[in-house]
């Protein structure tokens, strides 16, 4: 008996120092979690070192594929700033009560477009034929909710439509195969690929006009915000520079282009279609009072999930660290 | 009723786990005694030895639940079910006080001043030595030189206490006192604190969207929450206090001063464009060092000693007002603890990614509801239900519409009247659309019965076309020469490997999914199918063909009874085989399915939705092995014995 006592106390004994675990939290190097096959200006900073030289500490920079995929990373305590995550998946871990916070946007672009199969003489004036009709959609992503808004606008009842949760790759070949009458795509070849066969459901202008539009978002753990703001307010401003340095010149597009593992012709399309916008039109126009941040994230989450209200979305929404 | 246990799955999960910790003792102590019974007369190796052993199945699973009790912080809850919201409110206090803790050496081994002053002089020191000798002339590089200089005088004078702002001190100061002014109301103790009544009214933990209730419903959380309110304070006069002083202030106006001169003079003239693009970096590298230091975060090596004291002895306050809650934190809640995030407290670490037991089941509860308005049901559709399906529907799969167009005549008008009257041809048509009521048939309908159905067909195609196949090529010289490359090339191949090519084939609908998982099972099957064929021993098949069996009766009666044990072997591996793949084959085009609701559960990191799918799937799988090894007991009892 008391040998079994004995063991029951070690054994209590090592829970417990497995339970403390101290951290030491010396920020030495900062890291960054940023997309492959995505360019940005600010590569050309990350490349030249300036992030580094300037924060003075290491900056290590890690790619993912999915927003989602930075979110666990920065939950797993491996990633501290996550450069243009998607607004769905940051929104979609704030709704899970992740202590993330949204710091800036890292870039504006046209919302994913929704490709209608050529032949079906269906357009924006005639929508209400894709009642009835089968969608391919990547659930829950940024062209799902493109393609929400879409429907909206255009007075269309999505409850009418067969949804098919596909990847934008197999979406795209399902539209040119006839399967899907209507695919929503992200992504540079996807899109290239859908194009072949489809058109978008909206034109740029009428995208702009409905008010349908995408960011992408700079967002940091709430620990790595409180305890070092002036790090991160030194990568705000950082990215800032390399935006406003960017004049798409031949030499910027190679140095970016070899970076985000692209070619050059493909990257100076992907980045005509963004906008960086400076550190003072971020807080003018989506950092004030009634911004256009907190609107958007709202109005995505009531979309993914029912029981979400926008004030506590925008509560993680904290432009103070652009100045 | 649901809602009431919904409600109380805290007490529901303490009952559970008391009859699995008894479980797991009483079995145990039966698997002990057996074992002593049986030890003398059982020999090593025999097969026997595997049968019966219940109170080890029992042991099992009680200690696997026992532990996703654990790791999921199901214990803590069902025991000390106020444990999620005290930690919430204490975990409310360390975010109040970050800002302060981050300056001090608390998880950390620097004061925040010393990190600054290094990380800053470190990098004085690299541009001094980066100065750019072409871009800039003699004066402009004693001038840069002088900023440089100034700036690193800045941090001495902001480091030298005798420097220190006056109203820093006091701010220091007031912050210490309100520090020991808050360990003393903590130590002070909580008794006659009552909770808001607001705070009662919260669902309980991990009932609601909102995991952990966010207002406090102990007297120790009201305690721990109304310090964490007043720590704020504390934290706002902190983040305000800066370290200014005259000297300071007149050495950064200056420097200020020159650095703007130096940016102004890279406006006026003008340069060319690489030489010009050379010295605004120089010159930003510069100022934002400097910006840095002008704000006054720097402060003497001692200034923050009492305050961190305070902090300190601040902390122990709050350990001692946890009492209880430090223990049940560190034994029964592994991981990281709970975490106060801008709008609620979350669980961190294992309690994250691993949900609760009872909560699991309460989200396959919400799930297997069929009133898919009334909540239930995934993506508007039911987890495992039935509906009427029309009869004319299935006999219309059967009638291919191109079928209707060979009838002679042709399709008819609108009358000039606007009508439509149907012909013979048109109501043909109507059948072989299904748009004609012929009666109604019950079915079995929902994500569960669309992945079975996949599995099930997908299987008995595999089984139908691979075992007469896999038969002949073990008996036949002519079926085993032909095959054997087909079949041996394309069963290496991992099903996934085929998924790319399924969509653009089959499309979306379920042929697809079904010819994916058909492509599995069929190899499984002929393999051994095959190997149970060739097995056959030559003297059995001698014997039935000496006492005049027919090709035909050896066949069925010598050779396939020889192969039932390795088919219906083939059968349970493709099974298994089969639900690894359905993921997969789901995921091509998602509309339902087990598989369907994983992917976009993942999607959103739903781990409660993610783990309801994987036991599904796990539990049908067991399901459908338990069923097998009951056909195998049933229907070859020779099996082993050959």
């Amino acid at each position: 008996m008391k040998k079994y006592l004995k063991n029951m106390v070690a054994a209590s004994v090592s829970a417990c120092t497995l339970g403390i675990g101290t951290i030491v939290s010396a920020a030495d190097s900062v890291n960054v979690a940023f997309f492959l096959e995505w360019g940005t200006p600010n590569q050309i900073s990350k490349v030249d070192k300036v992030y580094d030289d300037a924060m003075g500490v290491d900056v290590n920079w890690t790619d993912f594929s999915t927003g989602v995929q930075m979110t666990e990373a920065m939950l797993a305590g491996d990633i501290d700033i996550a450069y243009s995550q998607g607004l769905a998946p940051f929104v979609t871990a704030i709704q899970q009560g992740h202590p993330l916070k949204m710091v800036a946007v890292a870039m504006v672009y046209e919302a994913n477009d929704c490709f209608i199969k050529n032949g079906l003489g269906i357009d924006s004036s005639n929508a209400s034929e894709l009642e009835g009709k089968t969608v391919a959609v990547p659930i829950n992503t940024m062209a799902d909710f493109a393609f929400k808004s879409y429907m909206n606008a255009l007075n269309v009842d999505m409850s009418t439509m067969t949804i098919v949760d596909q990847a934008p790759p197999d979406g795209a070949k399902s539209l040119a195969d006839g399967a899907v009458d209507m695919a929503c795509i992200f992504g540079g070849n996807s899109s290239k690929e859908a194009g072949e066969v489809g058109t978008p459901i909206m034109t740029s202008q009428q995208k702009i006009d409905a008010g349908i539009g995408s960011f992408d978002v700079i967002s940091v753990t709430e620990k790595f915000a409180t305890e070092n703001p002036d790090l991160l307010k030194t990568f705000l401003d950082i990215t800032d520079e390399a935006n406003a340095a960017w004049k798409a010149t031949d030499a910027q597009l190679k140095k970016v282009a070899a970076d985000a593992g692209m070619s050059v012709p493909d990257v100076k399309s992907q980045m005509a279609g963004m906008i960086f916008m400076s550190e003072q039109e971020q807080l003018d126009k989506y950092f004030g009072k009634n911004g256009i941040a907190a609107s958007a994230a709202a109005a995505l989450g009531t979309l993914f999930s029912d029981s979400s209200d926008g004030i506590t979305i925008a509560k993680t929404i904290d432009g103070s660290f652009l100045d | 009723m649901f809602s009431w246990l919904s409600e109380e799955r805290g007490s529901i999960a303490a009952v559970i786990i008391v009859t699995l910790l008894l479980c797991l003792v009483i079995s145990i102590i039966i698997g002990l005694k057996q074992t002593s019974y049986r030890a003398k007369d059982e020999v090593f190796g025999d097969p026997e030895r595997t049968l019966g052993g219940w109170y080890w199945t029992l042991t099992g699973i009680s200690s696997i639940l026992l532990l996703w009790f654990y790791f999921s912080w199901g214990m803590a809850r069902a025991f000390f079910p106020e444990t999620g919201n005290e930690l919430c409110q204490a975990a409310k206090i360390d975010t109040a006080i970050a800002p302060i803790t981050a300056a001090l050496p608390i998880n950390s081994r620097y004061f925040k001043s010393t990190t600054l002053t290094r990380r800053n002089l470190e990098q004085l020191e690299i541009l001094e030595k980066k100065l750019p000798a072409d871009v800039y002339d003699k004066a402009e590089q004693e001038k840069l030189l002088k900023i440089i200089l100034q700036s690193k005088q800045i941090i001495e004078i902001f480091s030298n206490p005798k420097n220190q702002s006056s109203d820093s001190i006091r701010a220091f100061e007031t912050i210490q006192d309100g520090f020991r002014e808050l360990s003393k109301t903590l130590r002070f103790g909580y008794e006659g604190l009552i909770p808001h009544p607001e705070a009662l009214t919260q669902p309980k933990w991990g009932t609601d969207l909102t995991e952990i209730p966010l207002l406090p419903t102990t007297p120790r959380g009201v305690l721990l929450d109304k310090t964490s309110q007043d720590a704020k304070l504390l934290t706002k006069i902190f983040l305000k206090t800066r370290n200014n002083s005259a000297a300071a202030d007149a050495l950064i106006k200056t420097t200020k001063e020159m650095i703007n001169n130096i940016k102004k003079s890279n406006e006026s003239s003008d340069f060319e464009e690489d030489i010009l693009s050379k010295r605004s970096a120089y010159v930003k590298a510069v100022e934002r060092i400097f910006r840095r230091l002008d704000d006054g975060t720097i402060f003497p090596p001692s200034a923050l000693d009492n305050l961190s004291n305070s902090v300190n002895d601040f902390f122990l306050a709050i350990a001692e007002t946890r009492g209880s809650l430090n223990i049940i934190d560190r034994i029964l809640v592994p991981g990281d603890g709970v975490v106060k995030s801008k709008t609620q407290c979350t669980e961190q670490g294992s309690g994250r990614w691993l949900p609760k037991p009872t909560d699991v089941i309460a989200t396959f509860v919400k799930l297997a509801n069929p009133d898919i308005e009334g909540g239930g049901g995934y993506k508007g559709s039911t987890l495992l239900w039935w509906k009427w399906i029309q009869i004319a529907d299935i006999l219309a799969f059967f009638i291919p519409d191109s079928l209707i167009d060979l009838f002679p005549g042709d399709y008819g008008r609108h009358s000039e009247t606007g009508v439509f009257q149907p012909n013979f041809k048109d109501k043909a048509l109507a059948l072989a659309q299904g748009d004609i009521y012929l009666g109604a048939v019950p079915m079995l309908d929902g994500h569960i019965w669309d992945s079975l159905f996949r599995v099930i067909v997908a299987l008995g195609l595999g089984i139908g076309l691979g075992v007469p196949l896999g038969i002949y090529m073990g008996i036949s010289r002519f079926f085993k020469s032909f095959f054997d490359p087909i079949i041996e090339l394309y069963r290496p191949v991992p099903p996934l490997a085929w998924a790319p090519l399924i969509l653009t084939i089959f499309g979306i609908q379920d042929d697809g999914k079904i010819f994916l998982l058909f492509m599995v099972a069929f190899a499984i099957m002929v393999i051994s199918a095959r190997t149970g064929a060739s097995g056959t021993q030559l003297s059995k098949i001698r014997a039935s063909h000496s006492l005049g069996a027919s090709d035909r009766q050896i066949l069925r009666y010598v050779i396939l009874p020889n192969a039932m044990p390795e088919i219906l072997t083939g059968i349970r591996i493709s099974i298994g085989v089969c639900w690894g793949t359905l993921v997969a084959a789901e995921m091509l085009a998602g509309t339902t399915g087990i598989g369907f609701i994983e992917n976009v559960a993942r999607v959103v990191s739903n781990y409660e939705l993610i783990w309801v799918t994987i036991l599904i799937m796990g539990l049908l799988g067991l399901a459908f092995d338990i069923l097998m090894r009951w056909a195998i007991v049933k229907t070859i009892p020779w099996r082993g014995k050959g």
